[in-house]
């Protein structure tokens, strides 16, 4: 028996036997019992029978002395009946109800107990106090002499003998009992726990230790149906161990490349870092990641990816002692952890080894491939000492190699988790930064290049961060890209630039155009359904609103771009390519997708008119959007040379610093009222100039 | 000296053998083994075999001592026992003192009994303490139970002689009758009648006492002392015969065997007897029954 909490919890062996001495005490005393009573109800009878036999002859032999008052004789007759057992009294009653003879067994020890209080002569009122004993049988017989009643004959016989030969027989038979009870119940309970609980409790040992991932059978002892149980569970172990490795190996390595998992590398650091402290060594991880392996992918197939991956893993492997480990993390990431190392330079020079071993080329699929690669390097126990910490900052490091360049490896420094926990602290001020007003609108007017007429603005945005000040766009967005943050700043942008534009309007203002630039992770989210509510809700015409695409919204295979900017084209805003020049710039793109304009990079602008590569690129691309019938925009223009550039080689439109700088709503505000007031237009942006630098 | 031969020892044999047998015949007592049987009758007091019990062993004794043989006779009843008497079948009876009286022209009384150890006996009347009799006169009008039947001497006899005396009649009252004194005195205490007759030391015997709590009874009266119950012989009886049997009756409360035949037969002992001791009897038999009892 065993306890758990408050309850008490009974084994198999004890249920089962408690169930067999319950069933067996039940079945043998209810026998017993009903045995007991057949036998005493019958003596019970036989007590009957014989004071009948002894009433009958009384009565039939009083006659005489009762007509002779022979109360001597009577006197014979009641006490003959002393001489049998269990009769207690012997009455012989008058007609009139007064006792001839009466014979009363004062020892009895019922009749002791009724004649307490009560006279042993009395006899009437001890037949009053014996009237109503239930240990007591009571018998009467009438006197008669030709048909003439000459009194009653009673007879007491009692059963307190019978009784207590009934509680004596019930107590010895009980005892009797309790012993068979107990020793058939022992002998059961022997049996059943050498047959049953034996080897169950065997199959419980067993099957514990299968809990443990110890892999046992038990044995068989018996063809019956333990016996089965037994092959059963010999064979379910068998089954759960070869399961078991099963899932070992898929939970442990990679299927792809064979090479351990991140749950096998992690496991194998925290080995490392226990064995590290015990021998006061120190060893090193190195974070890889493949450069722009999407790229592999995008445009030479999974398989191709695949093979790289596999490729690479047995590379890496080959370039590392038996005693590294190399796993792959997911995806194109991998871990090698080399223990026992000396100092950074034997790091920095396993490092390079694994960049030389992934960067040489490899033929797969009958094309060469080279591939690059990010490393970030972390120390133990210089740069953590738990394996969080260590993947965290190895992580961390190879982000920064990443940023750093192609191929390149780094040890992680402290700075980089500074760096890294201003970029969270950014991330969870900027989740704050809409509800809390620091994000605001600014406009960059666009005019056009030939009359230098206003046209519109591009809506660039800025964020007044209260303790870091203004943070650049540079900064933030990619981060609100990357946290998806850039969903609901974007559709912000894009209310407040309806809104605004809707406000000048019905101030009796002319805006122009605003351009907005559309992030690709804002195109994603249904974008040409959301700009129709918005430009429903602020009376916005399509003509008012330009959006600037980047090619890498076109480049996303996450969804159909072609569909989406049939959508935008319906809505029937123009399409402006941005930074067209500094991509893939492909033609295809211009071809599949109508745009209305192509906005050139200001790199290509910075360089005029004196960088001869420049002026002809921007010539080519001036060409090339006239040949395609697209209105061109150049951004950047900051001398007056560009503009003069610009302006002789036909570019539509322009803006930079040299035409105005990115102003704020109300300057924006005041400057397009002014535009209201003013007639002569090459004035106007001369004044709009001084102002609007003044302004910036 | 002269040899004494067969010859003479013959002669002297057959002179001598004659006068023993005479002397011997002259030793011997009277009538044995050539008379009957001696026919010991007893009243049915008690019942037969319990008669028997008791008065076997002074049948023996008297056999022995008489040294001719006494035969036992019981009877089963008083009209048995009477006949016998009044037919004189007996030669040695023992009855109550009222047979005696109406047999004592063919019987003639030679002992009483000795009962507790006493000679006498008497009449005796009980009631219950609780019925609220004090005088015979309350009597008038209930149920005396006497003990024995009209013919016992002590136990109705001299109880109604009693009441004679006190001035009741015996229509005034309603007779029962028990087998015996005993029961009767125990009749009463069972409320079976108002009183009881019976000898006075009736409520003291052992029968009486393990039947009822005598306590709860009461004497009312006591008539004067009579002689025991008689042992008599039929008249005709050689004088010799009767002699030695009242010398026998008589002589038992001298020897152990003789004492434990009186024990056998409830008696303490036998004293002599005579006639004229019993008119005192006869008196209240005259009372009461209005006959002249032969004297």
């Amino acid at each position: 028996m065993r306890t758990r909490g408050y309850g008490i919890r009974l084994g198999l062996g004890a249920k089962f036997t408690l169930a067999v001495l319950t069933i067996l005490a039940g079945t043998m005393a209810a026998n017993t019992l009903y045995s007991l009573h057949i036998s005493t109800a019958f003596h019970e009878k036989q007590l009957v029978e014989r004071g009948n036999a002894l009433g009958r002859l009384i009565s039939l032999v009083s006659p005489e002395a009762i007509l002779g008052f022979d109360f001597v004789q009577l006197n014979d007759y009641t006490h003959q009946l002393s001489s049998q057992r269990d009769v207690v009294y012997g009455v012989i009653l008058s007609p009139e109800g007064l006792p001839l003879s009466s014979y009363v067994d004062d020892s009895d020890p019922l009749i002791k107990q009724r004649l307490e209080g009560v006279q042993s002569n009395d006899i009437a009122k001890l037949l009053q106090a014996l009237d109503d004993d239930f240990e007591l049988i009571r018998l009467q017989f009438p006197i008669v002499h030709n048909e003439v009643s000459l009194g009653r004959f009673l007879v007491g016989i009692s059963t307190q003998t019978l009784h207590s030969e009934y509680r004596r027989q019930l107590l010895t038979q009980s005892l009797a009992l309790a012993a068979i009870v107990l020793f058939l119940s022992a002998a059961i309970h022997v049996v059943f726990r050498f047959n049953v609980l034996s080897p169950i409790q065997a199959l419980i040992a067993a099957s514990r230790q299968l809990g443990r991932g110890q892999y046992t059978t038990v044995e068989v002892k018996s063809t019956d149906e333990m016996g089965l149980l037994a092959q059963a569970f010999n064979a379910m172990a068998e089954e759960v161990r070869q399961e078991q490795a099963k899932l070992h190996r898929q939970a442990n390595f990679d299927t792809l490349t064979g090479l351990p998992n991140r749950l096998m590398a992690l496991d194998r650091i925290d080995h490392a870092i226990n064995r590290a402290k015990r021998t006061h060594q120190r060893f090193a991880l190195f974070f890889i990641d493949l450069d722009n392996f999407k790229s592999v992918n995008d445009s030479m197939g999974h398989a191709v990816g695949d093979e790289l991956l596999a490729a690479t893993g047995a590379r890496v492997q080959a370039t590392l002692r038996d005693a590294d480990t190399v796993a792959r993390l997911g995806g194109d990431e991998f871990l090698v952890l080399a223990p026992d190392v000396v100092n950074e330079v034997q790091v920095e020079e396993i490092a390079e080894r694994l960049i030389r071993a992934i960067s040489e080329p490899q033929d797969l699929h009958g094309r060469k491939v080279v591939a690059r690669c990010s490393i970030g390097i972390v120390l133990f126990p210089d740069n953590g000492d738990c394996v969080e910490m260590l993947m965290a900052n190895a992580d961390n490091a190879m982000y920064q190699a990443k940023a750093t360049g192609q191929g390149s490896a780094i040890f992680f420094t402290d700075e980089m988790n500074t760096r890294l926990r201003e970029r969270m602290q950014m991330e969870q001020d900027l989740n704050l930064a809409v509800e809390l007003g620091q994000l605001e609108l600014h406009f960059q007017p666009i005019f056009d290049t030939a009359g230098q007429h206003h046209r519109g603005a591009e809506v660039l945005l800025r964020w007044h961060h209260p303790e870091w000040g203004d943070i650049s766009p540079s900064v933030f967005i990619p981060l609100a890209e990357a946290t998806g943050q850039i969903v609901a700043i974007g559709d912000w942008v894009l209310e407040q630039t309806c809104r605004r534009w809707s406000a000048w309007h019905n101030a009796g203002i002319d805006p122009g155009f605003l351009a907005i630039n559309i992030s690709r992770i804002q195109f994603r989210r249904r974008f040409s359904r959301r700009l129709a509510e918005l430009m429903s809700l602020y009376s916005v015409p399509p003509q008012a609103l330009e959006l600037e695409i980047t090619e890498s919204v076109l480049l996303d295979d996450h969804y159909d771009v072609g569909e989406e900017l049939k959508g935008l084209r319906a809505v029937g805003v123009k399409l402006s390519l941005d930074d067209f020049g500094t991509g893939y710039s492909s033609l295809s793109y211009l071809k599949r997708f109508r745009f209305d304009v192509l906005k050139i990079d200001r790199s290509f602008i910075a360089g005029l008119p004196d960088s001869p590569e420049d002026v002809l690129l921007v010539k080519a691309i001036l060409a090339l959007a006239k040949g395609l019938d697209l209105k061109v925009v150049a951004e950047g223009v900051e001398t007056y040379g560009q503009l003069s550039f610009l302006t002789n080689h036909g570019c539509d439109l322009t803006q930079g610093y040299l035409l105005s700088r990115p102003v704020n709503h109300e300057v924006y505000s005041t400057y397009l009222n002014s535009l209201k007031a003013e007639v002569e237009p090459r004035r106007l942006v001369r004044s709009e100039r001084r102002i609007v630098n003044a302004g910036g | 000296m002269r040899v004494l031969t067969s010859r003479y020892w013959n002669r002297l044999w057959r002179r001598i053998f004659p006068l023993l047998a005479l002397v011997s015949l002259a030793a011997m007592p009277v009538g044995h083994a050539a008379e009957p049987p001696l026919i010991m009758g007893v009243f049915p007091r008690f019942n037969a075999s319990e008669t028997t019990t008791r008065y076997a062993p002074l049948a023996d004794h008297l056999s022995e001592r008489l040294r001719r043989k006494v035969t036992l006779v019981t009877a089963r009843d008083f009209e048995t026992f009477w006949r016998g008497v009044e037919e004189q079948r007996y030669d040695i009876v023992h009855y109550n003192q009222y047979h005696y009286i109406r047999s004592a022209k063919t019987y003639q009384v030679i002992a009483h009994n000795k009962e507790f150890g006493k000679s006498t006996i008497a009449g005796a009347l009980y009631v219950r303490k609780d019925s609220g009799i004090t005088s015979l006169a309350q009597l008038r009008g209930r149920t005396i139970m006497f003990g024995g039947g009209e013919d016992a001497m002590i136990g109705y006899i001299a109880p109604v002689y009693m009441m004679l005396q006190a001035g009741l009649k015996k229509e005034e009252f309603a007779a029962r009758f028990a087998v015996n004194p005993v029961n009767s005195v125990i009749g009463v205490h069972r409320r079976q009648a108002d009183a009881a007759g019976a000898g006075d030391a009736a409520i003291g015997q052992a029968a009486v006492k393990s039947a009822i709590n005598t306590d709860e009874l009461t004497v009312l009266a006591v008539s004067d002392q009579l002689l025991h119950l008689p042992w008599a012989v039929r008249r005709s009886m050689a004088a010799v015969l009767r002699e030695s049997i009242q010398s026998v009756l008589l002589e038992l409360e001298a020897g152990d065997a003789g004492r434990k035949v009186l024990q056998s037969a409830g008696l303490t002992g036998i004293g002599k007897a005579e006639d004229k001791d019993y008119d005192p009897h006869r008196k209240m038999v005259r009372a009461v029954t209005g006959t002249l009892i032969p004297q």
